[in-house]
C-alpha cells in the first residue's frame, strides 16, 4: 500500500510524527501566513521555517535547511503523542490536535493580520487549548537570524524575553504558558493544560523598528479577526464542483503565496528543499515566475479574485517594464530584476546541498514566457479589463521581439542547465505569443502596425513545430527537433489551444501518458538536463494531463485521474513540487504554487467542457 | 547669527538627520525609527503614525534649532563647528534623557520599568542611548546629530 493510499485512513491522520536525522518529511508540513510571509509547521508542532519581514527575507526559523544551525519554535506535549491536523475551515489558520494518554490539547497556529490597537509589524500566534485530561507541554523558541549566520542575542526587556540581531528582533509573549527560561540562544518553558484551560504564546517581530508588546486580549482579538478575515475572503470565492474542497484549499494556498504589498505570487515560500534527497537540485523559489503568470491570472479570474487579478496583472506589467522588450524568467516580489544566486554554508535538508539563495535561472533565455505574458494580457482584456496605451505598446513590442528571436535555442520551461536547444514547448509558446498579440490587436487593445508580420511568423512557427518537432517513430511531438525524448509541458497545448491539425496533440498526450506516466504520476521529460540524479514526478504535469484529457472529451477518465491526484495531497490538502512515485514522499519546495494552480486549472477545465 | 538662518538650518538638518537614520536602518545597523516612535504617541494606526511622526519630528527639529539660536546669541558667535558642539550635547541628551527617560513617560504606548501589560499595547522602550534598538544605534544617532548641528550652525552663520 502506498503512502497515498493510506493518507485518508484515520490511523494515518492520527499517526505519530517522525523525523529522520532531525528533519521531518516535507509532507508533514502545513503553511500559515499573512500575505507578507509564510511559516511552515510540522506535524510534531515545530515551526521549522519562517522568514521575516517578507517571504524572500532571510530565515528566522530555518531548521528545514539545517537542524543545528538554523532556528525553530517547538511546541508539543511531553512524551509520546498522536497528531491530527486540519485547517480551520475556509482559513489559512492551522489546528493541530495532540492526543496523549488520558488527554488531548489543540494548538491553533496563525500569522495574524492587524486589527485594532497598535499591532506588531509581524506576529506569530500559538494558542493552546486543553480538550481533556492534564497535558504537560514544553516549548522552545530558538531564533537564528539571517539563515543562522547572524549573532543572535537573547535577553529580557523588563519581563519580556526578546531575541535580536542587528535590525531584526522578536519577543516572546506568553500567557499561562509557564515561566519563560532565558538561556543563550533559547527561550523556553513548560506548563500543564487542563481540560477547558487555554494558554497563549505570541511572537511579535520587528524589522527596523521597535518591538510592540501587545496584551493577551489584543492578541486574541487579532487571532479571531484573522480567522474572520480568512473566512470572509473564502466566502467570496467560486469553488463549486466535485473537487470544491481541494480547489478552496488551493485558492487559500495561493492567497498565502501572494504578496499583499505587490500582488506578485511566489512560486513557493521556501528555498532549497530538494528535488532529489541528498542531491544538488535545490533552488530558491521565492520569486515570481513569468511561466506561472497565465495560470495565475486564469485561476484568479476563475476563482472570482478580481482584486488579486488586477494587482497581479499590474505587478506583471510594472516588473516586465524594467527589462522591456526582453522578459526575464523571474522577478522579485517587489518587481526587482535582481536574483543573484549564491550558496549558503548550511547542511541542507537531509544533506541536500548546496543550499542556494537567489536563482541563476534569471539569466536564462526562455522563449515560452513571452507566450505566457501575452496570454495573460489576452485573458485580462477578454474579461473586459482595460489596458492603457503604454502597456499596449509594450505588449506589441514584446510580440515584435518574439517575431525576431523565436528561432533561437533556449533553456526551455524546465530551466535545464545543459546547453540551450530548440525546445518544442518554447516554440509552441512563441506561437501562443504571436496568436494572442494578433487577437489583442484585432480587439483594438494594442497597436497592430506589425500584425501582418506576426501572422507570417506565427505560420512559420507552426510549420517548424509540425515538421521539425514531430517524430514518426514516437508518433508524437518530441522534446526538441531530432530527439526522441518526450516533454510533459506539451500537455499544455490543450490549455493554450495549440492543436493545428487536431490529431498530433492527441497522439502526443497519449505518448506522454504512456512513457512519462507512472500511475497517476507524470515525470517532466525524458533525456538529460545537465544535472545529476533522477527527480520525482512533477505534480503540475499530472493535473495538466487531467486537463488535456478533459479537453479531449475523455471526461470520465480525466475525473478518475483527478480523484486519484486529489488524494495525493498531504493531510491538510497541500502539494509540493514533486512526489516520489515509489514512496509518496514529497520533494522540492513547499507548498508549490504551480501544483495548486494546475489543480485549479484542471478542476475548472471540467466546468468549461460542460458549457 | 540669524534666527531665520537657524530655522532653515533646523529644517534642512532634520531632513538630513532623518535620512541618515533611515539609511542606517536600511543598512541594518539599527532599529531606531523616530517618526514611528513619535507618531505612535498620537495614534495606533501604523500608516498615520509614520506620517504624523515625520511632522512631529520636523517640528522638534525646528524647536531644537531655536534652542541652538539662543545658544549662538548668548555666545555671540555661530558657525558649523559650534553647531557640531551643540549637536554633540543634543545627541547625548537625546539618547540618555530625552528618548530614554522622557519619551517613555509621556508616550502612552511605550513601556517603562514600572508598567504592566494590563491595558494597552506597549512599544519596546529604547533603553540607555537607545541601545535596545541595536548596538550601533548610539553611534548612528550621535553622528546624525553632529551633522544636524553642523548644518544649523552653518545656516545660522551664513544668514548673519
Amino acid at each position: 500500500m502506498t503512502e497515498s493510499d493510506t493518507r485518508l485512513d484515520g490511523a494515518e491522520r492520527d499517526r505519530p510524527p517522525s523525523r529522520v536525522g532531525g528533519f521531518a518529511p516535507i509532507r508533514d508540513y502545513a503553511a500559515i501566513g499573512d500575505g507578507r510571509t509564510v511559516a511552515l509547521v510540522a506535524r510534531d508542532g515545530s515551526i521549522d521555517w519562517l522568514t521575516s519581514p517578507a517571504v524572500d527575507s532571510p530565515t528566522l526559523f530555518g531548521a528545514m535547511l539545517d537542524a543545528d544551525r538554523c532556528g525553530s519554535f517547538e511546541l508539543a506535549p511531553e512524551g509520546d503523542f498522536l497528531v491530527r491536523r486540519r485547517y480551520v475551515p475556509g482559513t489559512g489558520v492551522l489546528e493541530t490536535t495532540f492526543h496523549v494518554e488520558g488527554g488531548a490539547v489543540r494548538v491553533t497556529d496563525a500569522m495574524t493580520v492587524p486589527a485594532g490597537g497598535l499591532p506588531p509589524s509581524r506576529e506569530l500566534v500559538r494558542k493552546v487549548e486543553g480538550l481533556g485530561g492534564t497535558v504537560p507541554i514544553r516549548w522552545a523558541v530558538r531564533p537564528r537570524f539571517d539563515y543562522g549566520s547572524a549573532r543572535t542575542r537573547v535577553e529580557r526587556r523588563g519581563d519580556v524575553p526578546i531575541a535580536r540581531s542587528r535590525a531584526d528582533a522578536l519577543a516572546v509573549r506568553c500567557f499561562d504558558a509557564g515561566e519563560p527560561d532565558v538561556s543563550p540562544g533559547t527561550i523556553s518553558g513548560r506548563f500543564q493544560v487542563r481540560d477547558g484551560e487555554t494558554a497563549l504564546l505570541a511572537l511579535p517581530m520587528a524589522h527596523q523598528e521597535p518591538l510592540v508588546f501587545s496584551t493577551r486580549a489584543e492578541i486574541e482579538d487579532r487571532l479571531s479577526a484573522t480567522i474572520e478575515a480568512w473566512r470572509s475572503w473564502s466566502a467570496g470565492r467560486s469553488t463549486t464542483g466535485p473537487w470544491a474542497q481541494a480547489v478552496e484549499r488551493s485558492a487559500i494556498t495561493l492567497k498565502l503565496l501572494i504578496s499583499a504589498t505587490s500582488g506578485a505570487l511566489v512560486a513557493a515560500p521556501t528555498t532549497s528543499l530538494p528535488e532529489v534527497i541528498g542531491g544538488e537540485r535545490n533552488w530558491d523559489y521565492r520569486y515570481c515566475w513569468i511561466r506561472d503568470s497565465a495560470f495565475t491570472l486564469d485561476a484568479l479570474l476563475q476563482l472570482g479574485c478580481a482584486q488579486e487579478a488586477d494587482a497581479f496583472f499590474w505587478w506583471l506589467m510594472q516588473a516586465s517594464q524594467r527589462t522591456h522588450p526582453r522578459l526575464q524568467v523571474l522577478y522579485g516580489i517587489d518587481g526587482g530584476a535582481e536574483a543573484r544566486e549564491r550558496e549558503l554554508e548550511l547542511a541542507g535538508y537531509r544533506d541536500s546541498r548546496p543550499v542556494r539563495v537567489g536563482n541563476g535561472a534569471v539569466d536564462q533565455l526562455q522563449l515560452d514566457i513571452y507566450g505566457d505574458v501575452l496570454e495573460t494580457a489576452w485573458e485580462y482584456v477578454r474579461e473586459g479589463r482595460p489596458i492603457d496605451a503604454e502597456v499596449g505598446k509594450r505588449l506589441a513590442g514584446a510580440a515584435d521581439h518574439v517575431a525576431r528571436i523565436w528561432r533561437q535555442p533556449d533553456a526551455g520551461i524546465w530551466e535545464v542547465r545543459s546547453e540551450p536547444r530548440h525546445h518544442t514547448h518554447s516554440k509552441m509558446m512563441c506561437w501562443v505569443a504571436l496568436d494572442r498579440a494578433i487577437r489583442l490587436a484585432e480587439a483594438g487593445a494594442i497597436r497592430g502596425r506589425t500584425v501582418s508580420e506576426w501572422r507570417r511568423e506565427r505560420s512559420a512557427v507552426e510549420d517548424f513545430v509540425l515538421t521539425e518537432c514531430w517524430s514518426e517513430a514516437k508518433g508524437a511531438l518530441v522534446r526538441s527537433p531530432g530527439s526522441e525524448d518526450l516533454d510533459a509541458a506539451l500537455l499544455l497545448g490543450a490549455h493554450f489551444g495549440f492543436d493545428p491539425d487536431g490529431d498530433r496533440l492527441s497522439r502526443t498526450v497519449d505518448a506522454i501518458r504512456r512513457e512519462l506516466g507512472h500511475g497517476p504520476y507524470v515525470f517532466r521529460y525524458s533525456g538529460e538536463d545537465g544535472l545529476e540524479g533522477q527527480e520525482g514526478a512533477f505534480v503540475a504535469c499530472s493535473f495538466w494531463l487531467v486537463e488535456a484529457l478533459a479537453r479531449r472529451g475523455l471526461v470520465e477518465e480525466a475525473a478518475e485521474l483527478m480523484d486519484e491526484l486529489v488524494g495525493l495531497s498531504n493531510d491538510v490538502g497541500l502539494y509540493a513540487e514533486e512526489i516520489d512515485p515509489g514512496t509518496g514522499e514529497f520533494l522540492g519546495n513547499f507548498p508549490q504554487g504551480l501544483s495548486h494552480l494546475a489543480l485549479i486549472g484542471a478542476a475548472f477545465a471540467f466546468e468549461e467542457e460542460k458549457r | 547669527m540669524s534666527v531665520w538662518g537657524a530655522a532653515v538650518g533646523g529644517l534642512v538638518g532634520t531632513f538630513v538627520l532623518t535620512t541618515i537614520l533611515r539609511a542606517a536602518s536600511e543598512l541594518r545597523l539599527t532599529r531606531i525609527d523616530l517618526p514611528f516612535l513619535l507618531g505612535t504617541a498620537v495614534t495606533a494606526d501604523r500608516g498615520r503614525a509614520k506620517a504624523i511622526g515625520y511632522l512631529l519630528h520636523f517640528v522638534a527639529g525646528l524647536l531644537f534649532a531655536m534652542a541652538y539660536a539662543m545658544g549662538f546669541a548668548v555666545l555671540d558667535r555661530s558657525g558649523w563647528l559650534l553647531g557640531v558642539a551643540f549637536g554633540l550635547i543634543h545627541g547625548l541628551f537625546a539618547g540618555s534623557a530625552l528618548v530614554n527617560i522622557l519619551l517613555p513617560i509621556v508616550h502612552p504606548r511605550m513601556g517603562t520599568p514600572s508598567s504592566s501589560f494590563a491595558s494597552s499595547a506597549l512599544l519596546e522602550p529604547p533603553g540607555f542611548m537607545m541601545l535596545n534598538y541595536g548596538r550601533s544605534t548610539p553611534m548612528v544617532s550621535l553622528a546624525a546629530h553632529l551633522v544636524y548641528g553642523a548644518i544649523v550652525g552653518a545656516f545660522a552663520a551664513a544668514a548673519a
